[in-house]
């Protein structure tokens, strides 16, 4: 492949750490780590697609020499293929004295699957004579705890507006073209401090001419939002258009079946309603089926019960103008699992102490604030049970003495 | 009102001698324990009939003073994972155990609620350290452990107390707290009990929180409160057509006690049989909440399956109308 027809992104690959425009806090951090390994053995770049986590590592093995070692997300990773492949690399001497570089690219990718691949790689980052770098878009996920505490963790930031265009202009020297500055601005604008998407962009204007992007752009405003999609599916004849409703939504068919969920009510009744139900809950069958066998295939009928499924739940359609709610639900997971906070750290005390389940002290809970009433200050140190707690406790006992009017069985002393 | 302790640890039998019921499986632990070397041990049996009991007793008498040092208590309900078995066991048993005797004791409450992988990964664990630790383990249905585990494991078989047992243990706290209560009322207690003896001695200082004078009519008020009604709510806005408030209850509902999809199907289950509505709408409806039942294990999205659950009750109510 002659240089020419590389696309942008590879052409324009920054080939030393020098290039790199807008993190120089991070880089100096990163060139520290390298200095001084061993003495911290891993680090993690940690930032949103396209802000050269990548490429800082690939131009820091360049220059510091380094034959670079990469695992990215399209590789298993699990526990035995990380020993496999990385443990020779992280023990053995260098050939010809030249060093290594471990670089884990796409940490965010190592899921379900590559079982045991994170503890594996938290073994391995103890044991390595080479310094390893990790890439992530989001190391804060719980998944990484342990991870983070044995690795120094440096941020890359979007790459701000006036950096974007910067680049923009620098290739268009590069390759001796022109464009318009509104246009340049677009671009810049779009990729929101993204460079792979800046260059996948100005590319495809060079390439197309600078229409092409308005076009398209103009295309994205036509997109079906979802109210559309939703009109389409509960209100339209069922046509051969139908399974393609959401195609050109942006939401994924896990969102949106929580969008028809809630709005199945609003449009039908009686057997419709039952019929549109019965084939969302289909629906919800074979995605459960996908994640537990990791068979893609069935998306189509995900999709399949999603669209057309609850579309033919019913002939007779409702013509009138249905004003479409969000979905509500995972909201109200949320804030009840912030009012149940204090409940659920009190239930965890009592099991512990009480030599229980959670889930059977969970059983319980409607007499625990009887139970736990009036405790012992001795007792309230063992259960570690804080003054918010405590008065918690006060409020549901008054609440539930009220609730089943059990005053009556209290003495007048 | 003194300040109080929580009752179910308070009189918590510390040694053999004080355990109610299960009079021959204390004397054949007692001896094992004084020969300072126990087998792995299962302990199968009902709720609140003295397991975990048993288990902090031989620890105690084992290790006397430094027993928290040489003892391990992981519930495998709430820890139910490979991971747990993989890390937390491991760790514990690898190392060697403090003081005279030469191991360590796990105990591995409701065992039977550990994945099929984790028991397999247990199995293997019980054979490596068996020279540095010795595993309790306790389960409600002991064919829920797998069989390589139970061939590993001296079983002891739990019966559900007895009136006499649970009322004996009663009448010491009724004692010892300064309570008044008829025998009439310690035999509602003990029905409402269903011999667990966790849950008498609950009721009991639940009770007593509000009175020192306890009578049936307060115990019976606070079980049936206890006793959500709630599922009944929702079928029956269910059945009456109103899809939105039944939806909307069974949410609240599974929010409020944070009920997994599982149970909510098994208390609809049993719920449907006191419905009034016909017999034969009844078979059809349970038939459908097996279906339901069926999808909530294969699919995605407990409560959109619960949801389906409803419509068809919607559509079942519209036909008694």
């Amino acid at each position: 492949m002659n240089e020419k027809s590389l696309p942008f992104v590879e052409k324009y690959r920054i080939e030393s750490t020098e290039d790199i425009i807008g993190q120089n806090r991070a880089i100096q951090e990163i060139k520290l780590f390298i200095k001084t390994f061993p003495r911290k053995k891993a680090i993690i770049l940690n930032g949103p697609p396209g802000t050269g986590k990548t490429c800082t590592a690939v131009a820091l093995a360049k220059e510091n020499k380094l034959e670079i070692f990469e695992l990215n997300a399209s590789d298993l990773r699990n526990r035995a293929k990380l020993e496999e492949v990385l443990k020779p690399v992280t023990l053995q001497q260098p050939l010809f004295k030249k060093g290594k570089l471990i670089l884990m690219d796409e940490a965010d990718g190592i899921t379900g699957t590559d079982r045991g691949g994170l503890p594996e790689l938290i073994a391995l980052i103890e044991k390595t004579k080479f310094p390893i770098i990790i890439t992530a878009n989001d190391i804060w996920k719980k998944k990484f705890s342990l991870l983070r505490k044995k690795c120094n963790i440096v941020n890359l930031k979007n790459i701000e507006f006036k950096n974007s265009i910067e680049i923009i202009k620098k290739v268009l020297e590069k390759e001796n073209q022109q464009i318009s500055a509104e246009t340049i601005n677009l671009i810049a604008e779009k990729s929101r401090g993204d460079v792979r998407a800046l260059l996948n962009d100005l590319e495809s204007v060079i390439s197309l001419g600078e229409e092409s992007l308005k076009t398209e752009i103009s295309e994205r405003e036509k997109q079906e939002e979802i109210f559309i999609s939703l009109k389409k599916i509960f209100q339209n004849p069922p046509d051969s258009k139908t399974i393609r409703a959401y195609d050109n939504s942006n939401l994924d068919l896990n969102e949106i079946a929580l969008w028809i969920e809630e709005n199945i009510p609003l449009e039908y009744k009686g057997k419709a309603l039952y019929n549109a139900i019965e084939s969302l809950s289909k629906s919800d069958l074979f995605k459960g089926r996908i994640y537990r066998q990791q068979h893609w295939r069935f998306l189509v009928y995900q999709n399949f019960f999603l669209t057309a499924g609850i579309s033919t739940a019913t002939k007779l359609k409702n013509k009138k103008f249905t004003s479409y709610k969000r979905p509500s639900r995972i909201l109200k997971i949320w804030l009840s699992n912030q009012k149940n906070a204090k409940k659920k750290s009190i239930i965890a005390k009592y099991s512990k102490l009480c030599h229980m389940s959670k889930k059977k002290a969970m059983k319980d809970n409607f007499i625990l604030p009887l139970i736990l009433d009036n405790l012992d200050e001795k007792v309230i140190k063992k259960m570690d049970l804080n003054e918010k707690e405590i008065s918690y406790l006060k409020d549901r006992k008054a609440a539930v003495i009220i609730a089943n009017n059990l005053n009556k069985f209290r003495l007048e002393n | 009102m003194e300040p109080s302790n929580i009752w179910t640890e308070k009189y918590r039998p510390q040694k053999f001698e004080e355990m109610v019921g299960q009079d021959d499986i204390v004397k054949k632990v007692q001896n094992l324990t004084k020969a300072m070397n126990i087998p792995h041990l299962l302990l199968a049996g009902p709720a609140g009939t003295g397991k975990s009991t048993l288990a902090l007793i031989i620890v105690k008498e084992l290790f006397s003073t430094n027993w928290r040092e040489n003892y391990l208590e992981l519930n495998a309900s709430d820890e139910r994972g490979i991971d747990v078995i993989r890390q937390k066991v491991k760790d514990f048993a690898r190392t060697k155990a403090l003081g005279n005797v030469p191991f360590k004791v796990i105990f591995l409450d409701e065992a039977d609620a550990l994945t099929k992988e984790a028991q397999q990964a247990l199995r293997r664990t019980m054979e490596n350290f068996t020279t540095t630790c010795r595993f309790v383990l306790s389960c409600n249905y002991s064919s829920k452990i797998i069989d390589p585990i139970q061939s590993r494991c001296v079983i002891f078989r739990f019966k559900l107390l007895s009136q006499k047992d649970i009322e004996k243990r009663i009448k010491l706290i009724i004692e010892r707290e300064n309570l008044e209560i008829s025998d009439k009322t310690i035999e509602t207690l003990y029905e409402a009990s269903e011999g667990d003896c966790r849950r008498a001695i609950n009721l009991l200082q639940a009770s007593a929180s509000i009175s020192p004078t306890i009578t049936s009519d307060l115990i019976n008020t606070l079980i049936s409160s206890a006793k959500p009604a709630d599922i009944k709510i929702v079928l029956e806005y269910a059945l009456s057509g109103d899809f939105l408030k039944s939806k909307e209850k069974l949410l609240d509902v599974m929010l409020r006690d944070s009920i997994s999809g599982t149970d909510i199907i098994k208390s609809v289950q049993k719920e449907i049989w006191n419905l009034q509505i016909d017999d034969e709408l009844k078979v059809k409806l349970t038939e459908k909440t097996g279906e339901i039942e069926f999808r909530l294990v294969e699919g995605s999205d407990e409560f959109i399956q619960l949801e389906a659950l409803l419509a068809s009750f919607v559509l079942a109510g519209k036909g008694l109308k």
